[in-house]
């Protein structure tokens, strides 16, 4: 017995380069479906009035169900595409003094490094240079 | 219409209440049973060929921003309307062999000529794509590529291994793909995320080595040695120390071992003591920038260097020593934390510990600081 599942990629030998997310409607469709199954079931064994028509219920239920699965597996591609890592990045220089103990903050800026030279100080007489460079964690860290 | 139908199926088979139950129960297991013996292998295959694919989609969008991303940082240093789009999306495919290790005999030598021969292709290519680059420049332009270069080939084999299980719809590499994901994600991310950093020319956790080096170096005359490292020779406690690293703040890793070598062979063997510092791979569960002494050849390069300072240091009996501080791969490719630079003046301060409580006063000491000194000046 061979029946064939619908695979995208089948048909070429690379994946799709735009991954668009699936379509929230059908997401929304599958659960629609899957919680009509359930209350179907509920309603099969709880309901004493339609007990006669408990079975036929039940196929709908798991047809239902059936189908849910089929949107949940084959149609669209995956939501859940996370974001890719964040480029903004608070990144610290520290200035300081040769001479005396200014301690000067500020953000990072092309070109600096650690050690580099920033001329004269503006309190003493001796050179100001960065002291350090570095990363302040985002909060989810 | 539903007691319609009810009452033309009954009649249709006319059995009684009961028979139809009975006659969809059997439906309802046969059913069951297809489903779980002939499909669920089938279901499976789906369920792990979904989270596959999903991590490929990934991996080929980060394959594709870092690629922008190489256009991005070189084109104010290119001439002016060059096309360099083909050759980068040549240069990403570019490959290294090892040298064949069947006859151990040399094997090193051989892997330094090629890993020469790789480096010289790169700073090539470089010169060909940002002429206008300096040095610095060139060295982080090369590091930017390099780490697209890594994104570009976890992708490819992760789509091949994608593709080959679908073409045979094996089980087995879904599974052994799905399994291994979470960590080879992590490393895509490390080197992505790596790849931004080298292209704002950042200082990365692994410059932990230069850091701590060029506190000692800072202020002192630097002399050239070996291939893109600098030394100085400064006083530590009254005694001879020769502190080197690579020659920043261009992101290089020079090559220290050589630097170590040649320094001893310089001074006659007369070295009483050789102290590395690099930044090591943590365990989960350790805290990043926790420092840890040891003994050994502190460098993760893939052997010359290393072999280099083994070397040299057997040949005159120098005592080796490391400090490491400890790190995750992502925390060593990427932005440096600020408890990395807080660890730095830990390990200066453990440097001088060990110079104290391991050498005489009159003593001559190597201090070598491992790593990529990207904006780490000196
Ligand atoms: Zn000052």
């Amino acid at each position: 017995m061979t029946i064939r599942f619908p695979t995208r990629a089948s048909t070429s030998d690379q994946p799709k380069s735009n991954g668009k997310p699936r379509p929230p409607k059908y997401a929304m469709l599958s659960v629609a479906f899957a919680i009509g199954a359930i209350v179907l079931f509920l309603l099969a064994s709880l309901i004493d009035s339609v007990q006669d028509y408990s079975m036929y219920i039940l196929i709908i239920g798991a047809a239902l169900l059936v189908a849910s699965w089929g949107i949940y597996f084959f149609v669209g591609k995956p939501s859940s595409k996370k974001a890719l890592p964040d480029e903004r990045e608070n990144v610290i220089t520290v200035i300081g003094c040769k001479g005396c103990d200014k301690r000067e903050e500020r953000a990072f800026e092309t070109g600096d490094f650690m050690f580099k030279e920033l001329g004269p100080c503006a309190k003493c007489s001796g050179v100001s240079f960065i002291k350090a460079i570095y990363l302040i964690p985002t909060k989810k860290e | 219409m539903w007691c319609y139908e009810v009452v033309t199926i009954t009649q249709l088979f006319d059995l009684g209440g009961d028979a139809t139950s009975m006659l969809f129960n059997v439906i309802w297991m046969v059913v069951f049973f297809v489903f779980i013996l002939f499909f669920n292998q089938r279901m499976q295959i789906i369920t792990y060929q979904r989270n596959v694919e999903k991590a490929v989609d990934r991996l080929q969008a980060m394959s594709d921003k870092s690629r922008e991303d190489i256009f991005k940082v070189v084109k104010p240093f290119n001439a002016e309307n060059a096309d360099i789009r083909a050759s980068v999306n040549n240069y990403l495919e570019f490959f290294t062999i090892e040298p064949v290790s069947l006859d151990p005999f040399g094997v090193l030598g051989r892997l330094e000529h090629i890993l020469d021969v790789r480096r010289e292709r790169s700073m090539l290519f470089v010169s060909q794509v940002a002429p206008k680059a300096d040095k610095h420049q060139k060295a982080n332009i090369e590091d930017v590529i390099e780490a697209a270069t890594a994104v570009n080939y976890i992708y490819k084999v992760i789509r091949h291994y994608l593709l080959l299980g679908k073409k045979t719809k094996s089980l087995m590499i879904f599974v052994q793909l799905d399994m291994q994901l979470p960590m080879i994600m992590k490393q895509a991310e490390a080197y992505y995320t790596a790849q931004r950093t080298f292209a704002a020319a950042k200082p990365i956790g692994d410059g932990l080595g230069p850091l701590v080096a060029a506190k000692f170096m800072v202020g002192s005359p630097k002399e050239a040695i070996a291939e893109e490292v600098v030394y100085s020779q400064v006083d530590v406690l009254g005694r001879k120390a020769y502190v080197l690293k690579a020659e920043g703040p261009g992101g290089v890793v020079g090559k220290p071992g050589e630097a170590v070598k040649q320094l001893i062979e310089k001074l006659g063997g007369k070295v009483n003591r050789v102290i590395m510092i690099d930044a090591g791979l943590k365990l989960e569960g350790e805290n990043t920038g926790e420092v840890v002494d040891g003994v050994g050849a502190a460098i993760g390069d893939p052997g010359p260097e290393k072999f280099k300072i083994e070397d040299a240091c057997v040949k005159y009996k120098i005592p080796l020593d490391a400090i490491i501080c400890k790190m995750s791969l992502e925390d060593a490719l990427t932005t440096m934390k600020k408890e990395v630079v807080e660890s730095s003046e830990t390990v200066y301060e453990r440097v001088k510990q060990a110079i104290k409580e391991r050498t005489k006063e009159g003593d001559t000491v190597i201090v070598a600081g491992i790593g990529n000194t990207m904006a780490v000046g000196q």
